[in-house]
């Protein structure tokens, strides 16, 4: 029982992180690839880098709910 | 909304010290009065006396206190091994036990009226969340030396160029959301209570929050262990 309830709470917070983890992600490529585009290019490749991070951003998250599908432990 | 009344900025104006009028403070001595800080310190004192109050002599047949500190102690170690394996959990278990004694009893404070939670402030959680970050790769790098960049691109050596910026962006995104869901959650207990507190204190109107803001301090410190836990092991472990 003990064991069982440890088990539940460390789904919990494997799978509570789920949602955060997508937006964060998302959130991270978009603030590289603008950081890359304003600061260390000053403004020449805009948007295109901030595009381009986007889309590595929302690969990271899909690829991190791949992670969690491909789990062996559940 | 209302100022909290917190009573060690109210001894700290008493005593003619320099309090923050904002946020943050702009001198050095109104950053270190600021109430996270001054918090942060009652919570490290608290965790440093009390202890030494209530242990007592160290002694083979443990009395009332060293056996409540040994339980505690022996809880964690076990849940740690359970996770990451017995000798990862003795290399790791000061700095997790300090983070999740830490954690709990900061959350924990701020339910008592006049005191502040310092794990409401974004900066204390961040620093938190950096420390273990900074630990997870310099860990990856004691175990694996320069292999460990292996970890980071992925099983198809075609796909480097792609696999490397989405691992390098999940890693940061690690920091956020941990530091973040610590944060959301402790401020929105703190902020609810106020306002409760505030509205309809005298009818306990902030009762039921403060029932589920003990649930949520245990539930972030575990959380925050946890996947700290979870990182450290992914560190240490072969790549795939």
């Amino acid at each position: 029982m003990a064991n069982q309830r440890k088990e539940i709470m460390k789904m919990l917070a494997d799978f509570g992180t789920v949602g955060m983890t997508v937006a964060f992600s998302i959130f991270i490529g978009v603030g590289i690839g603008y950081l890359l585009d304003h600061k260390v290019f000053g403004g020449r490749t805009a948007p295109w880098l901030t595009l381009i991070f986007l889309g590595l951003g929302v690969a990271a998250a899909f690829k991190n709910l791949y992670m969690m599908t491909k789990r062996k432990d559940l | 909304m209302e100022h909290p009344i917190l009573f060690i900025s109210l001894i700290l104006e008493m005593l003619h010290l320099p309090l923050p009028h904002g946020e943050v403070g702009a001198t050095l001595l109104e950053k270190i009065d600021s109430p996270h800080m001054t918090y942060t310190w009652l919570v490290m004192a608290f965790l440093i006396i009390v202890p030494k109050l209530t242990l007592g002599k160290m002694e083979m047949i443990p009395g009332k206190g060293q056996n409540f500190w040994e339980a505690i102690i022996s809880g964690m170690e076990g849940f740690m091994a359970d996770n990451m394996g017995r000798e990862g959990a003795r290399m790791m278990f000061p700095m997790l036990a300090t983070f999740a004694l830490y954690i709990l009893v900061s959350n924990l404070v701020g339910l008592i009226p006049g005191f502040l939670s310092p794990t409401s402030n974004l900066n204390v959680t961040l620093g938190c969340t950096l420390i273990v970050f900074f630990t997870t790769h310099i860990l990856g790098l004691k175990f694996h030396g320069a292999g460990y960049i292996k970890h980071f691109l992925g099983p198809i050596p075609w796909l480097i160029p792609l696999m490397f910026p989405i691992e390098v962006i999940s890693h940061f995104a690690r920091i956020l959301s941990l530091s973040i869901r610590l944060f959301g959650n402790i401020m929105a207990k703190e902020t609810l209570l106020g306002i409760l507190f505030m509205l309809a204190g005298a009818y306990f109107a902030p009762l039921p929050i403060l029932v589920l803001g003990v649930f949520v301090s245990f539930v972030q410190a575990l959380v925050f262990v946890l996947l700290s836990i979870l990182y450290f092991s992914a560190a240490m472990e072969h790549a795939h």
